[in-house]
């Protein structure tokens, strides 16, 4: 059964197509990753798929409704989350309240229930040390950890990651792995990552979907998708295949 | 909630402290500066928290003064009851116009607000059947509480003082809540506090109700102290103060608020000596806190802590350094 599903999406910029009739399915509890070179559409469909952008042709559909013009805040509220690619937080806010502000999507908690909620949040991914913390105070890559918490608050159901590792050091990549895989484990958290870190990719990913140039180009297992030719040559260029095959 | 307890505590005894020593010209002067006080908490909300750059405050003053004073004076109504109802409707007005004003950004938001303070004066000054034109609305009653008439200076300076302690106490309650930190997330990252399932326009909305609501009721106690208004009490030119209170005093702070509205409501008294190159002192003064303290006044507080005690020093956070109290 689908829980996200984005139908022949297709967004134009001026005169460029950033995406042409994309198909996108992921199915309840799966954790697929969607790659592809820069500009090839996929921070785009995640824009759209949370609402955004506005796409000009196309669906999306969540847990069978179409939500295509949905509200970005009441999809989140329905269960979709998301990060951002540089890492978005409330500068003006503590590590605690940029997590609360996430906790009291839930409209009937008390203040008191938001603050345990978040602290819940913080002390499952290693962070309740830093609860009192000025953002200004971190690392960025504690930042884009406060995001995640944040976005985890949300209680979602389908999260969506772009990039999480960009910008993190190895270790602070390692950790992020590990907390994702425990995060699947603990609840069923249905994950879609946009990554260029082909290693994390391999680690988590089930499946894969290429974009390439607003298309997409390949959607399968991982080995699959490492052998298509297709994908190949739009990360390699066309003479990769001759040369090396 | 402490803290906030003890600060609202804290400005009341200083009020009723100068209440019992200061000249009745200097209790006048202490009585804008509650009547700003107000209006700059509402403001605080729109500007300070959701980063909404208003130049039409003194139109939402203007409107709970206008509203008050012609119930009271045509209707007969008791100002109580126009209080209650000038609030509401300035309340109405602010939710309806900023439905459309709040897709506004930055300059253009504030070009638009600045606009409708502008439309405001005009009608003010013109609807002579209703407003009475620049002669203005005169004998509008004082308010009475069980039957005896808030008059004078220092009983309404106290009626004054306890209506702030109320508004402050209800904003605090406003920052620490959840609206309170969404008001500040949306300021912060609209994108991001839309993708943690804040409505940014319905916050935005909210923000500009509140701070028009506050205006409004600073406006019904303009108009029952003063027992007189005309339009040229709510022109432009006291939007741009109240931003520049909300700027010397400390801006996003409850607190920064309140001093800002003190000092620049008592600033040209003490320096009448410079006869008119205030204005000139004034701009510079205004210079040089936007350089050197751009946290205002109240951003001193944040060298407070280190006096206190190491265990209460240690979680303060940024949001008690920058934004409370």
């Amino acid at each position: 059964m689908s829980i996200l599903q984005a139908r022949a999406i297709t967004k134009q910029f001026g005169g460029l197509l950033a995406l042409s009739a994309v198909e996108l399915t992921i199915a309840a509890g799966e954790f697929v990753a969607v790659i592809g070179p820069n500009g090839a559409g996929k921070s785009t469909l995640l824009n759209i798929l949370t609402g955004l952008l506005m796409p000009d042709g196309g669906q999306v559909l969540f847990d069978g409704k179409d939500i295509t013009r949905l509200a970005t805040h009441k999809r989140v509220r329905s269960g979709l989350g998301r990060t951002f690619q540089h890492g978005r937080t409330f500068a003006r806010l503590t590590v605690l309240e940029n997590v609360m502000i996430g906790a009291a999507i839930r409209g009937d908690r008390t203040e008191r229930a938001i603050r345990d909620a978040a602290l819940a949040v913080l002390d499952q991914m290693g962070l309740a040390a830093e609860a009192n913390e000025s953002i200004g105070s971190l690392s960025y890559g504690r930042r884009r950890m406060v995001e995640l918490c944040r976005a985890l608050a949300c209680e979602p159901r389908v999260l969506l990651l772009d990039e999480p590792a960009a910008g993190l050091n190895s270790g602070e990549v390692d950790q992020l792995v590990d907390r994702l895989t425990e995060l699947r484990a603990r609840q069923q958290l249905t994950i879609v990552l946009i990554e260029h870190n082909m290693g994390m990719v391999m680690r988590l990913a089930e499946r894969i979907a290429v974009l390439n140039f607003g298309r997409k180009i390949a959607d399968g297992p991982p080995a699959q998708v490492q052998a298509d030719p297709a994908v190949l040559s739009a990360y390699l260029g066309h003479g990769y295949n001759r040369a090396s095959v | 909630m402490r803290v906030p307890f003890l600060i609202t505590a804290v400005i009341v005894s200083a009020g009723v402290l100068l209440s019992l020593v200061l000249p009745d010209y200097h209790l006048r002067l202490l009585n804008l500066s509650v009547v700003s006080a107000i209006a700059l908490i509402g403001l605080n909300f729109a500007f300070g928290y959701a980063g909404l750059i208003s130049l039409g405050h003194a139109a939402f003053v203007g409107m709970g003064a206008y509203g008050l004073a012609i119930l009271t004076t045509r209707m007969g109504w008791s100002p109580w009851r126009a209080m209650l109802v000038a609030t509401t409707a300035t309340a109405a007005f602010a939710g309806l116009i900023g439905l459309p004003l709040l897709r506004l950004k930055g300059h253009y938001l504030a070009l638009a607000t600045l606009g409708l303070n502008v439309s405001f004066y005009i009608v003010a000054a013109n609807w002579i059947d209703l407003t009475g034109g620049t002669n203005g609305i005169s004998r509008i009653p004082e308010l009475t509480i069980a039957g005896r008439a808030i008059a004078g200076e220092r009983p309404f300076l106290w009626f004054g003082l306890a209506v702030l302690a109320a508004i402050t106490i209800v904003a605090f309650m406003i920052h620490t809540s959840r609206y309170g930190r969404a008001m500040i997330a949306v300021r912060d990252d609209e994108t991001a506090a839309a993708m943690s399932g804040i409505d940014v326009t319905m916050t935005k909305i909210a923000a500009f109700v509140l701070s028009a609501v506050c205006a409004a009721i600073a406006g019904c106690l303009f108009a029952c102290h003063v027992r007189f208004v005309a339009p040229e009490d709510f022109s432009y030119a006291h939007s741009i103060t109240y931003l520049a209170m909300l700027i010397v005093g400390g801006e996003s702070t409850i607190v920064g608020a309140i001093l800002g509205a003190a000092v620049l409501t008592f600033l040209p008294e003490w320096l009448r000596f410079l006869g008119s190159a205030y204005l000139a002192f004034f701009g510079l003064m205004m210079l040089a806190i936007l350089v050197f303290l751009p946290s205002g006044i109240a951003g001193l507080g944040r060298y407070l802590p280190r006096l206190r005690s190491p265990t209460r020093a240690a979680p303060a956070s940024v949001s008690a350094k920058e934004l409370g109290p």
